[in-house]
């Protein structure tokens, strides 16, 4: 028996360089000094992203497969990396007050969000079960580890555990749907799987629906949609909250590139079977997420309530992209909800650097209280949490709204009305806890003023992400093109 | 042939009682105990397969290193078991219906399970007949080419559980003597033997 | 010229109610220099418009350039096409030169009598933006911008009524006139509707072209067929019943003499309330095919002017018997309408709109004399003391009474003769209760002058001391309003009714030959000319008998005829019927409807229900939430499970 033939590596490029450069940087960090340690593994971290973003952006052209199938580059993964890079290393970027406050200021943290974004990179680039599963495990235990990066803290202890324990189980969940369509398939490569369920087999062998209604449930652990959603809150409020952020964008967007990749990929035709939990998960996470964020005072909490809200948006153009017929119609689905990641993106960002931003004689406050009569003490912090409050209620024209228009006009146009009614009628339970912050901050008596001065990367991020969010309807150009370009890979022809 | 169906039997038996035990059992030494059964047990099951090799790593890794590593965690960690089972009778029935449901719905789905003629058409890799070629050999053969990102990709998440394990429990404490190897390099008897003249007789 | 009439008056209300809030936080000394600058760009606007007016009247009624201004596209609206225009013909113009003069007056009037008020800036832009709308009213050329100023006269009336809104009557008062209106306007827009559903266009040129073709149409309301032109005339005419305060819908104007005198001048005796009037006139063309229609004018506004008339005589509030009197001789003006004598009507409201503002105004300049005194009863003896206001309330009175050869009788006259001419039932109905409401006019006038002006006086003594003729600036127009009520009769009589007519009116009024009560006025008997003369003088007399000569009458005959004085002191128990029928079950409904309605049902199960069911789930959602981890992971299983059932239930 000869040897295979080695795989090509130019497609992977973007995704060795960071496996070599996190290597790099975990040596720079052990062998220098240890109180500059943190401070340049961070800021080469940030380096290293944008190089990968850099790479992907040149490397990616048309649809490329290599490692015997189990690896592609597309546009569609160029849009959700882009995100993610993003995501990740302004991460880094508004964390380090926070870490050099609770003295966790340790150049692990960097180096475990770039092999936590190794991961996303990975899942998101899967064309295989195999590669999907250790992409998704790579990413988890990064995040299980940053969940209880504050050791010293029961709190995040408490959500590392958490958050490890029930990660294995839907990681569990999810490898046995997996084995199943294996079985039931024989073949983990999404292409065969693609040609596998388009040509021969019109009846679907029963283990194949079960199998992707445990990779759905183990995905929608990822999203922390409902009802698999129960970690969140607690982890969200328990971790330490620039991984809380990160928690809340990252890995989110990466899940759901994944998510779509797999159900309009190999399991595109059998959308039947699967479009109605998506259906169901969606409006079950966007009525909790309306719901259950009203009563919270933890403005961690209410995050985390709002983003399983925001998944079940998003989710809808799942369902869109899972309605049989047109492909025009199933594309203009993901073409919506890669508006709506796009634009979650830059909302939570800002919003989070603001929630790092509430400390209070060098002690982080998180009550929703905490905020009263910002107007008056810090105007332009209150400005900008404004901005982001609205935009995630969704009013015009910020750019939240923005995203929810594409959703629920594709939603429309395939006929989902039952959706997109109830998604309506959520974000306008929804607006209610957002508009309850803006009334907080407005007209409710001043609290103590917040500690000054803010770092300049902090004000960085969260001027660009509120211009974003503010003037992205003057110019969706770019947003639109690219969102309608990755949405097209998935559905050729 | 029968002998080889027997002893499946007998190993998969055993596997799926130990590991019911493994969760059953009182005392977390013997819940240990039974896992390392488990494990003695799907290397039966490897060795019927023609994998003598993965049988051996089984044995080595999981038995030799992992199960050994939980007992001594277990047997430091003085784990109170009652606190544990607390609330587990309660939760019992209801827990016990779902689970029962579940497993008899997978029983359905694999009741339905049929290896279909095309299906040994599609197998990525089929397995080479193990007279042909070593396990080993065959194994090499694969792991740094075909599936040389797969092999990668599980050594990066084993760094990053590495890294986790080292974040997430080191500490250095006051008072810890490390080796640094320069410094006994470059130590110089100068610095540390002093040398006295001790007129005899006297003392220091 | 035309234009430039229409518009001054409300460029001078937007410089004066720009002052309001320039003069809103100035010192004293400021405010006086605001508030006369108030005064003087309205008046001015006033008075240009006036002369802008006359003007264009002499080019239109003199040389007989009838035209339409177009001024800008309003609505086009698939076959809903009209624009802003301006019509002038002779109807518009005869009411656009009464309007701007007799504003003008009453602005000029209005100098002295606010001169102690607060709000002189307010006060002036509001009355000119009356006239404006008054004036978009009487110029408009279709039905839409006719009820554009419709509204607007009675959104102006309704500002002004209550002027001195911390007067809780005034306020109850402009609520009343609002609310009564807006009965009459809900009927004047279904005759629009009814008229766009007839004729597809709601513009008046185009109506009255086809108005004769579809004589004989029907329209299909509740299931019944009627008349369609029938309809839309009734409609329309609600619609004129409630801005003219005819009997049922009357019971607002006597309330809106809370406003102050000038607006009761302007607005509820010379301008707006015959608004009604000139729209009757404007829609003969609709009127006239309709016989149903013009009986039930008749019938309204003969019924109306004798009503009027009875609670004249019992009311002691000098301003409500005028204003009892403007509704009486707005009957009149009906039911001369009714009987196809649309140019008596408009002559009859022409001189009433000259005599009926100068009584107000006396009425006023009385009042203003005697420290805002309104009861006659405290009254008395004044003659003495302010007899230029006296000789003008003479004037009035006289005019009012129909005494030759002040212009009230050439109106009046031709209006009964008409009525008479008409040789109908109905329209000897109009001529009798014409001819009893002209005796009762007579009466009640001179004990409203007996009564103010004669005996002892009544007063404290505070205020007789006080008494002193009103200043220049409020005589003035006094004269000005005298001379049109004793001369515009007499000159007009020829253009508006007489030999002239025809050519005067041009095409403005069309008159079936089928009714002819215009053209047999001029050949009555002896007696029916004379009769409304003799009564006139025979009311006078019995005026001067009873609280002249003989002030004890009075007194005895209220005593006598208690029952009689007291339907007539409580005006025919009116609002108190209409209390009881509308007022209270609309409060009662009202109240339920808040109460059950809005209150237990709309927000117990929208608003309030739905925040608190919000939040009851709100709270459950977080109740799941409980920590444990183990609840959590079975959670999941459970959504595992449920999810695996659904699909081997559904696929199977």
């Amino acid at each position: 028996m000869s040897l295979a033939p080695f795989p090509a590596l130019l497609p992977a490029l973007p995704e060795i360089f960071l496996a070599i450069a996190a290597m790099i940087l975990l040596m720079i960090g052990v062998y220098s000094r240890q109180e500059q340690s943190a401070r340049i593994v961070s800021y080469a971290s940030i380096v290293v992203l944008i190089i990968t973003l850099i790479l992907v952006g040149i490397i990616t052209d048309g649809r490329t497969l290599t490692f015997g199938g189990a690896f592609v580059s597309d546009t569609f993964g160029l849009f959700i990396k882009t995100l993610v890079l993003i995501a990740s290393s302004a991460t880094i970027l508004i964390s380090r007050d926070y870490l050099i406050m609770h003295g966790i200021n340790r150049f692990e943290f960097p180096v475990l969000i770039v092999l936590a974004t190794l991961g996303m990179l990975m899942m998101v680039s899967a064309n295989d079960l195999i590669s999907l599963y250790l992409g998704l495990e790579l990413q988890s235990l990064s995040l299980y580890v940053m969940a209880a990066f504050q050791r010293d803290s029961t709190r995040s202890a408490e959500a590392g555990l958490k958050y490890f324990v029930l990660g294995a189980l839907a990681s569990g969940l999810l490898l046995y749907g997996l084995t199943l369509v294996y079985g039931f398939s024989g073949t983990t490569n999404f292409d065969s799987l693609t040609k596998l369920f388009t040509s021969e087999h019109v009846d679907v062998p029963i283990g194949i629906t079960i199998g992707i209604v445990f990779i759905v449930s183990g995905l929608a652990f990822k999203v922390s949609a409902v009802p698999f959603h129960m970690w969140t809150p607690d982890v969200y409020e328990g971790a330490p909250t620039p991984v809380t952020a990160f928690f809340a964008i990252a890995p989110k967007i990466a899940a759901m590139g994944l998510f779509i990749r797999i159900m309009t990929g190999p399991f595109g035709q059998l959308a039947g079977e699967w479009q109605q939990i998506i259906i169901f998960i969606s409006i079950a996470s966007m009525i909790l997420g309306a719901f259950a964020a009203i009563n919270q005072r933890n403005i961690k909490r209410l995050m985390a309530y709002s983003s399983i809200g925001h998944m079940g948006y998003a989710l809808i153009g799942m369902a869109v992209a899972g309605q049989l017929g047109d492909t025009a119609t199933r594309a203009d689905g993901i073409y919506g909800m890669l508006i709506y990641l796009a634009i979650y993106l830059f909302m939570n960002l800002g919003t989070f650097t603001c929630i790092l931003l509430m400390k209070r004689n060098s002690r982080m406050v998180e009550n929703i209280e905490d905020l009263a009569g910002l107007s008056k003490t810090n105007p332009a912090m209150a400005a900008a949490l404004t901005i982001f409050m609205f935009s995630m209620a969704g009013i015009p024209p910020l750019a939240g709204f923005v995203g929810k228009l594409y959703i629920f006009q594709s939603a429309i146009r395939a006929e989902l009305f039952g959706l997109a009614i109830i998604g309506v009628l959520a974000s306008v339970v929804g607006a209610f806890y957002y508009l309850r912050i803006v009334k907080v901050m407005y007209f409710d008596k001043p609290e103590e003023e917040f500690d000054q001065p803010v770092s300049l990367e902090m004000n960085g991020v969260i001027i660009v992400t509120g211009a974003v969010t503010l003037f992205l309807i003057l110019f969706p150009g770019p947003l639109l093109m690219g969102a309608a370009a990755a949405s097209a890979a998935l559905f050729p022809g | 042939m029968i002998i080889q169906t027997l002893a499946f039997y007998l190993f998969s038996i055993i596997t799926i009682v130990a590991a019911v035990m493994v969760i059953s059992a009182r005392n977390p030494v013997h819940s240990v105990l039974f896992l390392i059964l488990a494990f003695f047990n799907s290397a039966g099951l490897f060795v019927l397969l023609g994998a003598e090799f993965l049988a051996m790593v089984m044995v080595v890794v999981y038995v030799g290193a992992v199960a050994v590593l939980f007992m001594f965690v277990v047997m430091m960690l003085d784990v109170n078991i009652a606190e544990l089972r607390q609330g587990f009778l309660q939760y019992l029935p209801l827990g016990g219906i779902v689970g029962l449901v579940l497993l008899m719905e997978l029983a359905v789905v694999a009741g339905g399970f049929v290896i279909s003629p095309e299906v040994s058409e599609r197998f990525a890799a089929p397995i080479p007949v193990p007279s042909d070629i070593a396990n080993t050999e065959a194994l090499g053969n694969i792991i740094y080419t075909k599936y040389v990102y797969f092999f990668q990709a599980a050594g990066i998440i084993l760094l990053v559980a590495m890294i986790g394990a080292i974040v997430l429990t080191h500490r250095s404490r006051e008072g810890t003597r490390k080796q640094r190897i320069s410094n006994q390099v470059n130590r110089r008897p100068e610095d540390t033997i002093e040398i006295k003249k001790v007129s005899t007789g006297s003392g220091i | 010229m035309y234009v430039s009439a229409v518009f001054l008056p409300l460029i001078g209300s937007f410089i004066a109610g720009i002052l309001v809030f320039i003069g809103a936080n100035t010192e004293p000394e400021k405010k006086k220099n605001i508030d006369q600058m108030a005064q003087m760009v309205t008046v001015g606007a006033m008075l240009l418009s006036a002369v802008a007016a006359t003007i264009a009247f002499i080019d239109v009624v003199v040389y007989g350039n009838t035209v339409v201004i177009k001024v800008w596209t309003w609505v086009e609206s698939g076959s809903l096409k009209f624009s802003w225009e301006l019509r002038g013909d002779t109807l518009s113009l005869i009411m656009l030169l009464m309007v701007t003069w007799v504003g003008s007056m009453i602005h000029i009037y209005s100098i002295g009598y606010m001169s102690h008020d607060n709000s002189i800036p307010r006060f002036m832009s509001y009355l000119s933006l009356f006239t404006f709308f008054m004036l978009m009213l009487v110029t408009s050329n279709n039905l839409i911008q006719l009820f554009f100023g419709w509204e607007g006269v009675g959104l102006a009336s309704y500002l002004l009524i209550g002027f001195w809104y911390n007067r809780p009557s005034a306020c109850a008062a402009a609520i009343k006139a609002f609310v009564v209106n807006r009965v009459g306007d809900f009927g004047f827009v279904l005759g629009i509707f009814a008229t766009f559903l007839l004729f597809d266009t709601i513009n008046f040129d185009a109506i009255f072209g086809l108005a004769e073709g579809k004589s004989n149409a029907v329209i299909t309301v509740f299931g019944g067929e009627f008349h369609a032109l029938t309809v839309i005339c009734l409609l329309l005419f609600v619609g004129a019943m409630g801005k003219s305060a005819q009997l049922g819908l009357h019971t607002w104007l006597p309330d809106a003499m809370e406003g102050p005198t000038p607006v009761s001048a302007l607005i509820h005796a010379a301008t707006m309330v015959t608004a009604g009037v000139f729209m009757v006139a404007r829609l003969s063309p609709l009127f006239e095919y309709s016989d149903t229609a013009l009986t039930v004018v008749i019938l309204v506004g003969a019924s109306t002017a004798i009503f009027a008339a009875t609670i004249a005589c019992v009311q002691n509030d000098i301003k409500r018997v005028i204003a009892y009197s403007t509704c009486s001789q707005l009957g009149y003006m009906f039911f001369a309408l009714g009987v196809s004598a649309y140019s008596a009507g408009m002559f009859h409201l022409i001189t009433h709109a000259f005599f009926k503002a100068l009584l107000f105004l006396g009425a006023g300049s009385v009042i203003h004399a005697m420290s805002d005194e309104q009861d006659m009863r405290k009254m008395g003896g004044l003659y003495k003391l302010i007899p230029v206001t006296y000789v003008l309330m003479w004037v009035g009175s006289l005019a009012l009474a129909g005494i030759w050869p002040f212009s009230g009788f050439y109106s009046k006259d031709i209006v009964l003769e008409a009525a008479w001419g008409a040789h109908t039932g109905i329209g000897y109905y109009a001529f009798w209760m014409g001819i009893v409401a002209a005796f009762l006019t007579a009466f009640y006038s001179w004990r409203l002058l007996i009564l103010t002006f004669h005996g002892e006086s009544r007063a404290d003594e505070i205020t007789f001391a006080h008494v002193h003729e009103s200043p220049k600036v409020m005589i003035l127009p006094l004269v000005f309003l005298a001379i049109g009520a004793l001369f515009v009769g007499i000159l007009s009589f020829n253009f508006f009714v007489g030999d002239q007519a025809a050519e005067f009116w041009g095409n403005s009024i069309l008159i079936l030959s089928s009714h002819p009560a215009l053209e047999n006025a001029h050949h009555v008997p002896i007696w029916v000319k004379y009769l409304p003369l003799f009564v006139g003088v025979a009311g006078i007399a019995l005026a001067y008998l009873m609280y002249m000569f003989a002030p004890e009458l009075p007194g005895a005959l209220a005593n006598g005829f208690h029952r009689t004085h007291h339907f007539l002191v409580r005006k025919w128990y009116f609002d108190e019927i209409y209390d009881r029928l509308f007022v209270k079950p609309a409060f009662a409904l009202g109240y339920g409807f808040w109460k059950s309605g809005d209150g237990a049902l709309i927000d117990g199960v929208g608003p309030d229900g739905i925040a608190a069911t919000t939040l009851n789930i709100a709270r459950r959602a977080g109740a799941l939430q409980s920590g444990y981890l183990y609840h959590y992971a079975f959670a999941m299983l459970l959504g595992i499970a449920g999810l695996t059932t659904w699909f081997l239930v559904t696929m199977s």
